[in-house]
């Protein structure tokens, strides 16, 4: 079986200025594959290049070296100008930063994809209003994201990735900038809305134990230039507790295997 | 769930009707402090060097009832208006065009700069060589007044614009003539605003002063004509005139911006 999205030997350096050194490596020799349905979380040290990874997947910025393959074809580029972000709406990718368009309310953001891509009807309007309900917006559908906090800023921006169904989803640290018990919480969401779905998802994250709660594998990224120290199964069954996670069987030990890879 | 929506949290108090009213009282108070600053000048100064407030307000009368107060109006609004409209759209336009193309942008944005440098009044009598005494030197001088304004405000908001948010739209699946269109329109919005704002009372004074060198109606051809007979009541009206102008169509201006940016942060918010 093909896997959905594989990484072949993917290299990254950035533009060496003009009377500089040459830039260093980036990303060096990293491959991965991602099967369909797999929920796959990438934990690695800040400045190991996770967000450029992703960036890369998603073709907001070209690979040095190296291919994506997406169920087989090859789709890198070098030439940054060819690159198709979200590659024809296949790629979801939610960010660090909400991104929300601050002059639409949390409907319209949702809406905001269905409306581009010429999908908004009836159907997907509905799907809309399910999502919003699913993840405790509901009240606030016609709130700007400045009158939001930042949970439910989080909670719009997942959904607003999810509601048009790409058959893969990147997250890049998407619930860093919370607070512990909001993140709790939208862990709980995210699982709770990807076992409806078993979407295929890349969720890079620097901390351990939002790695092991969320993912089936976890891969760990090594210091620049960052490849794959480590691959350790998720050995706890679903569905997880993530509030609790800390006191299932199985975690303390995946845990310590994972800190001692992550340099 | 913990979160507290921000605008729950914000209660607006009781403290906003009584703030209102100061700063209407403060206006007020400005405004008369300011008609008995007017009166005080032309009692020490005499009527031809300092109109006093009511001959000023006699003759503001006497013209609008005459007629001759609309037709000024409405000669100085067609001049400015048409000006003000010419130049906003192309001063909107060439910015967009030249966000596709950084090679047009670096050829052009130069040229803008560079000829920015020209006095525009000085242009006044060369034009009226072109295109006689009519509304087209006129139109010309205002139209150039307003265009540079527009011109680096709306280049300056479109640099501005949030990448992440263009990028967002991109993995999204949005279109270029989409991210135009809401992404990078709507972000400049308030830059676009602060131009018209400079920009307008900016047309109307380049009315005005077309008016003067050249003209047989508008505000500024009224005003010249009391000047040159010393009627210095004239003058007074006719720039009472001019200012009840560009404060109407600033209002304007400050309804419609509100109504486009209802969706940012209200002003308590954003007090400094």
């Amino acid at each position: 079986m093909t896997a959905l999205l594989e990484i072949r030997q993917l290299g990254k350096r950035f533009a060496t200025r003009a009377g500089r050194a040459p830039s260093p490596w980036v990303i060096q020799d990293l491959s991965f594959s991602v099967a369909e349905g797999e929920f796959l979380t990438i934990v690695g040290p800040s400045g190991s290049g996770k967000s450029t990874l992703l960036n890369i997947i998603a073709q907001t910025d070209t690979a040095t070296a190296g291919d994506v393959l997406f169920r087989g074809t090859p789709v890198t580029t070098r030439d940054p100008r060819a690159l198709k972000p979200g590659l024809e709406r296949r790629i979801g990718y939610v960010t660090q930063d909400d991104n929300l368009l601050p002059w639409r309310s949390t409907l319209d953001n949702v809406l905001f994809a269905l409306e581009v891509q010429g999908t908004l009807d009836q159907a997907s309007r509905a799907r809309a209003m399910t999502l919003i309900h699913a993840v405790g917006l509901a009240g606030f559908e016609h709130y700007y994201p400045h009158e939001l906090s930042g949970g439910m800023r989080k909670r719009t921006a997942l959904i607003r990735t999810l509601v048009y169904d790409p058959p893969i989803i990147l997250m890049d640290e998407p619930f860093a900038a919370v607070d512990a018990q909001t993140r709790t919480q939208l862990q709980a969401d995210l699982l709770r809305l990807w076992d409806l779905g078993r979407k295929t998802v890349i969720f890079v994250t620097h901390d351990i134990a939002e790695a092991i709660a969320l993912g089936d594998r976890a891969l760990v990224l090594s210091k620049q230039p960052s490849c794959i120290a480590a691959e350790h199964m998720i050995p706890i069954p679903r569905p997880r507790n993530v509030s609790d996670i800390f006191a299932l069987p199985g975690f303390a030990a995946t845990y310590e295997k994972i800190r001692a890879a992550v340099q | 769930m913990t979160d507290i929506p921000a605008s729950m949290a914000d209660v607006s108090g009781s403290g906003a009707g009584s703030r209102k009213l100061l700063i209407y009282g403060g206006r007020l108070a400005l405004t008369l402090a300011l008609i008995a600053g007017w009166e005080y000048g032309a009692r020490t100064l005499g009527p031809l060097f300092f109109a006093p407030p009511l001959a000023t307000a006699e003759r503001l009368w006497a013209l609008a009832i005459s007629g001759q107060m609309l037709a000024d109006i409405l000669a100085t609004l067609r001049v400015a208006v048409a000006g003000f409209a010419i130049a906003g759209i192309v001063g909107v336009i060439l910015p967009f065009l030249l966000r596709r193309s950084a090679r047009a942008t670096e050829a052009i944005e130069p040229a803008v700069m560079f000829t920015m440098g020209i006095p525009k009044y000085a242009l006044a009598p060369w034009l009226i060589l072109w295109f006689g005494i009519g509304d087209m030197p006129k139109l010309v001088v205002v139209t150039l007044v307003v265009f540079y304004i527009v011109f680096i405000t709306t280049f300056a908001g479109i640099r501005g614009v949030d990448r992440r948010l263009i990028s967002m739209a991109r993995v999204i699946g949005a279109s270029e003539r989409r991210i135009s269109r809401e992404i990078i329109w709507t972000s400049l919005l308030p830059f676009f605003f602060t131009g018209l704002k400079i920009a307008f009372p900016r047309a109307v004074s380049a009315t005005i002063v077309g008016e003067f060198l050249v003209s047989t109606e508008g505000v500024g051809r009224y005003i010249e004509g009391a000047r040159q007979v010393s009627d210095t009541t004239g003058v007074f009206a006719g720039v009472v005139i001019a200012l009840a102008l560009v404060l109407t169509i600033n209002a304007i201006l400050n309804a419609i911006e509100r109504w486009a940016l209802r969706w940012r942060p209200v002003e308590r918010d954003m007090e400094l």
